[in-house]
């Protein structure tokens, strides 16, 4: 019997290692803007590919901008401001990046965790959204700092104005208190991996179409901004005060000018590419 | 005993003819023979006998009258035969009118005293000195010489002093050879321990001494082997590296008297250690091989000894250290890396090696349908490389040593680009290494592409896709353990548990089956496939340079799912891709046989030359200039090679000790085809303390060969007399009687005897 109890608890270790190691599955989450099951699954979600891009599913600050977070939601466990635009968003890009480069990825994101699994290390290139909210525990700032110096890029975007960022900068200091921030130079690759892009502008949301103005709060000028690594490579992306989530999002309705949606793809094909060159 | 039987020494028998003497014809002999037989016959069964009156008595059966019958006829043929008078030929040296040429070894391994308490050398001269010079002096005029690296003669034996530092034997003989072109050289008697290190006596040698008939008699001193000694016979270390490589010294070894004792070798530099790896040690005599690892550091030219610290009650400790020389070339090899499609190996990949100092990567990426990315070594090259996309010229491809294909469909190259690179590896000499993906390997037709008979593997004729993106789990093979490709530990076997300790591929790829001739050095285990494996790391030599397979593109797990600190797969990829491009050749390509020469001053310096275009240059002016010790600048002039086109060659002699640099250039009328720089040192006082045990094999092959016989120095008294059967020198021919040799009358009473013996055990006597 007691052979049995101790093969027993073999078995659950190893199956409970097996699980920390192992890649973990393709998963849909409720949203903020969408329901579960709202933007139907590509016939081809299941298909194994080289290439994805990882979307970061991050606890939020609750409270912002004086008053509790208009996102706040007791839906998985707490505020759903990592959801904004997702899927929607995530799987027009990914059909862009299928369209315009010789990437093989797959037609859906995967959300992951900076969990204390091994598993997002599985997923080298991370999407975060609206990092203005996030809150990044000590040990999630450990976790996302060591995935960034083992080869890993982050993204970030849809941040608008002062406070947004203070509370993005304070997170990102814990993740590298020694790093700073910086603007990126337009002579950098990243500008010109594939598409030139020494011209850009303010890319807006979708309140566009309802406030007609580009910017949101104080944040009337796009920041280009990344955090480097010691061999020059740009680990974070920082694309402050614009919306590129938005762009994708709506870049099939005609309402959306084109223009910024254009634009928005040619980031993320340049940063995507810039990734997987560096 | 054999003198007491035959009457003479075994020397007249081998060196001498057999003759009759008598006139009377041979057919007489065979005739008598029958009448003699035909009369015994008669004797046993005549009418009368019990045999023949038909009592058939039992005593006197059949098969015994046979018997009695054959040793009686037996013994009448053998006093017939000596009727003829037998005897035998044999040239003998014309007392007083010959030279014999005793020649001592004078090298320093004579001065080893493991001849009883004496020394080698001591028991030479006593030898001598007993009786053997009188004796030889009693027939002959007799010559001493002293031998070392070179003969000389001597007046005395005190001039004998066992402090030459080399033994070449066959140099010295040769000597012999020449002088008794004008001398009447009867024989030679060599004294010495067989330790000859210039490499054994060559068959021109042995050739010219059978020819002028000159018996080389040995004596053999010293022990055949020592109680408690450890010798590193050889050391294999690549005599090129690249510069903070990883470079194995295959040590050859053997020992007497330590048997399962743990010793280190140590691999030391300039002073510093670069590495100790323990051994336990084999039986007593046995060779053993071990592998011990060390880094090749900064460019320049190593001096690099192997040695192990001697041991207990150790009999001859200078034989537990060589030397050789490792040049760590300054040069950057390029590769270039040319992928199909954006992916995550190609990031990591590009990671792994950025910070090798040493290889220079180039890579173009097909990031869209008609779109390259080009990643230079510098913006200078950004409008001369590449800018095409995958070179079609041979100067474009020829300028990079090696060449690494991603996922690549073999129908986006070209056919003239696919026999480029065929070129590239097999005349330029450049390394050529693919990765799986899902357009490379059989998923992109390689099977069916000029690139097919370059690949280490024959790959699967399948439909169906050979390359999954699913986990796989790695190990090494036996060959894996041990590749300085894969060696990310030290210790064969911990390095074969690291392997299985890293995390999964992220996908894998059927490559196929391996050639022969190519070497897998590591599997890949998916994890879904019930624990079958595939080849996922092959590689294999092709022409002058060499090919590899790696059959996937999700090792860069090895890098996001281990600690930052982790240099797993920036080791594994910087020592695959040196491998690729370690041996790749330049335009002119020095080498000596051995980077070290002990004792010796002659080398053959070697080129390898080859145009533009590499192919060999028959028609170029090759020169080397060698700069050696206090100031020591020659020019040599390198002569083609017959048979072997594009290949130079000169024989040099190194007149001091010491490290010598040889440039050699080569140019083609005025166009410079390139130059290279070799290395070499010449090191004297160091070949005598190694293989001191007596070479009793090389001394006695030596007296067989020429006709002289080996003896141990109490034997030596015989050798006097032995030494006048010659046909070298001054002879004359003599004949020996052989019909009163005591062993003739032991066989006719043998024959008698055993006669008797039998009829008593009969009874009928």
């Amino acid at each position: 019997m007691r052979l049995r109890n101790a093969s027993v608890v073999v078995l659950v270790t190893l199956g409970a290692w097996g699980m920390l190691l192992a890649q973990k599955p393709f998963r849909e989450y409720e949203a903020r803007e969408y329901r579960l099951g709202e933007i139907p699954l590509p016939p081809d979600y299941n298909q194994k590919t080289e290439w994805t891009r990882a979307r970061l599913k991050y606890p939020a600050t609750g409270t912002l901008h004086g008053w509790y977070d208009v996102f706040g939601d007791p839906v998985d466990g707490g505020p759903l401001n990592w959801t904004i635009d997702y899927p929607r968003s995530d799987r027009h890009l990914l059909a862009g990046i299928r369209r315009l480069t010789r990437i093989d990825t797959r037609s859906v994101e995967q959300v992951v965790e900076l969990d204390g699994t091994d598993d997002i290390y599985n997923w080298p290139m991370l999407y975060a959204v609206e990092p203005g909210h996030w809150a990044l525990t000590d040990a999630m700032a450990d976790q996302l700092r060591d995935y960034l110096l083992r080869g890993g890029f982050l993204m970030v975007d849809d941040f608008h104005g002062t406070i947004e960022w203070n509370v993005f900068r304070r997170n990102m200091q814990k993740v590298f208190p020694e790093r700073q921030i910086v603007d990126i130079d337009n002579k950098d690759p990243i500008f010109h991996v594939i598409y030139d892009l020494s011209d850009r502008f303010q890319v807006p949301g979708w309140q566009w179409s309802i406030s007609h103005k580009t910017y949101e709060y104080d944040g009337f000028d796009p920041h280009w901004r990344a955090v480097y690594d010691d061999h020059g490579r740009v680990m974070v992306a920082i694309c402050h005060n614009m919306d590129l989530g938005d762009a994708w999002e709506w870049s099939d309705d005609p309402r959306y000018p084109e223009k910024w949606a254009g634009l928005a793809y040619r980031i993320a094909v340049n940063y995507v590419m810039y990734d997987l060159t560096h | 005993m054999f003198e007491f039987l035959f009457k003479y020494p075994s020397q007249v028998f081998s060196r001498g003819t057999f003759v009759l003497l008598s006139s009377w014809p041979m057919w007489l002999f065979g005739v008598g023979l029958v009448i003699v037989g035909a009369g015994l016959a008669w004797l046993v069964w005549r009418p009368g006998s019990p045999r023949a009156a038909g009592t058939d008595s039992p005593r006197m059966g059949g098969v015994r009258s046979v018997a009695v019958w054959l040793m009686q006829t037996a013994m009448a043929a053998l006093l017939l035969f000596l009727l003829w008078h037998p005897a035998l030929s044999v040239a003998t040296l014309k007392p007083q009118q010959n030279i014999v040429a005793v020649v001592v070894d004078d090298s320093e391994s004579m001065s080893i005293a493991d001849e009883g308490s004496s020394t080698r050398r001591d028991a030479a001269v006593n030898v001598l000195n007993s009786s053997l010079i009188k004796e030889l002096q009693g027939n002959f005029q007799v010559r001493l010489y002293r031998m070392s690296d070179h003969l000389e003669r001597i007046e005395k034996l005190d001039q004998v002093t066992a402090q030459g530092q080399a033994t070449h034997i066959g140099e010295s003989l040769k000597q012999v050879v020449d002088d008794a072109a004008s001398l009447p050289i009867g024989a030679v008697v060599l004294l010495s321990d067989g330790a000859d290190n210039s490499g054994g006596i060559d068959l021109d040698t042995i050739s010219e001494i059978r020819r002028q008939r000159i018996p080389v008699h040995t004596i053999g001193f010293g022990k055949e082997k020592l109680s408690h000694d450890l010798e590193i016979t050889d050391a294999e270390v690549p005599p090129r590296a690249l510069p903070d490589s990883r470079l194995s010294a295959m040590v050859h070894l053997h020992q007497h008297g330590y048997a399962g004792q743990k010793v280190k070798i140590n691999v030391k530099e300039d002073g510093k250690i670069l590495n100790s790896q323990e051994i336990t040690l084999k039986a007593d005599g046995v060779e053993q091989v071990e592998q011990v690892l060390f880094s090749a550091g900064p460019a320049g030219v190593k001096t690099v000894q192997i040695y192990v610290d001697p041991l207990a009650s150790e009999e001859n400790t200078r034989n537990n250290l060589v030397t050789e020389l490792v040049s760590v070339d300054d040069r950057k090899p390029r590769i270039l890396y040319f992928e199909g499609e954006p992916r995550w190996e190609f990031k990591f990949l590009r990671r792994a090696v950025e910070d090798d100092k040493t290889i220079r990567l180039t890579t173009d990426l097909r990031t869209t349908q008609d779109k390259m990315y080009r990643q230079l070594l510098s913006d200078q090259d950004a409008n001369v490389d590449l800018v095409d996309g995958f070179p079609t010229k041979v100067q474009e491809l020829f300028q990079y040593e090696g060449l690494i294909l991603g996922s690549v469909d073999q129908a986006y190259l070209k056919p003239e680009q696919q026999m480029l690179i065929h070129q590239f590896v097999d005349r330029r000499g450049g390394g050529l290494l693919l990765l799986g993906g899902k357009d490379s390997l059989a998923d992109g037709g390689y099977q069916n592409s000029g690139l097919n008979d370059l690949l280490p593997v024959v790959l699967p004729e399948r439909k169906s896709k050979t390359y999954v993106i699913d986990a796989a789990d790695v190990e090494l093979s036996k060959e894996g353990r041990e590749s300085l490709i894969t060696r990310l530990d030290e210790d064969p076997e911990k390095n074969a548990e690291h392997w299985k300790k890293l995390p999964y591929l992220m996908n894998f790829q059927d490559p196929g089956t391996p050639k022969p001739g190519a070497t897998v050095l590591a599997y890949s285990i998916p994890r879904g496939g019930g624990g079958g494996k595939l080849p996922l790391l092959i590689i294999q030599p092709f022409g002058l340079g060499r090919t590899a397979v790696f059959a996937t593109a999700g090792s860069w797990r090895w890098q996001m799912l281990q600690p930052v600190s982790n240099m797993d797969h920036e080791m594994f990829y910087r020592q695959l891709l040196r491998w690729l491009v370690n041996d790749t050749p330049k335009r002119v390509t020095g080498s000596t046989p051995k980077s070290v020469i002990s004792d010796i001053s002659n080398i053959k310096l070697r080129a390898e030359v080859r145009d533009t275009t590499y192919l060999p240059a028959g028609d170029a002016t090759v020169t080397a200039h060698i700069l050696g010790p206090d100031g020591i600048s020659e020019m040599v002039d390198m002569r083609p090679e017959p048979l072997e086109l594009g290949v130079y060659s000169a024989d040099y002699s190194a007149p001091k000790e010491g490290s010598y640099a040889v440039e050699i250039s080569a140019k083609r009328g005025t166009e410079d085809l390139g130059s290279d720089t070799i290395s070499f040192r010449r090191e004297d006082g160091v070949a005598e303390h190694f293989h001191v045990e007596q070479n009793r094999e090389l001394l006695e092959k030596l007296s067989s060969e020429t006709g002289g016989r080996y003896y141990r120095p109490d034997e030596a008294g015989k050798l006097a007399k032995d030494i006048t059967y010659s046909e070298a020198g001054i002879t004359v021919r003599e004949t020996r009687d052989l019909w009163d040799m005591p062993v003739i009358f032991l066989l006719i009473a043998g024959l008698r005897a055993a006669e008797w013996t039998l009829r008593r055990s009969w009874g009928v006597i």
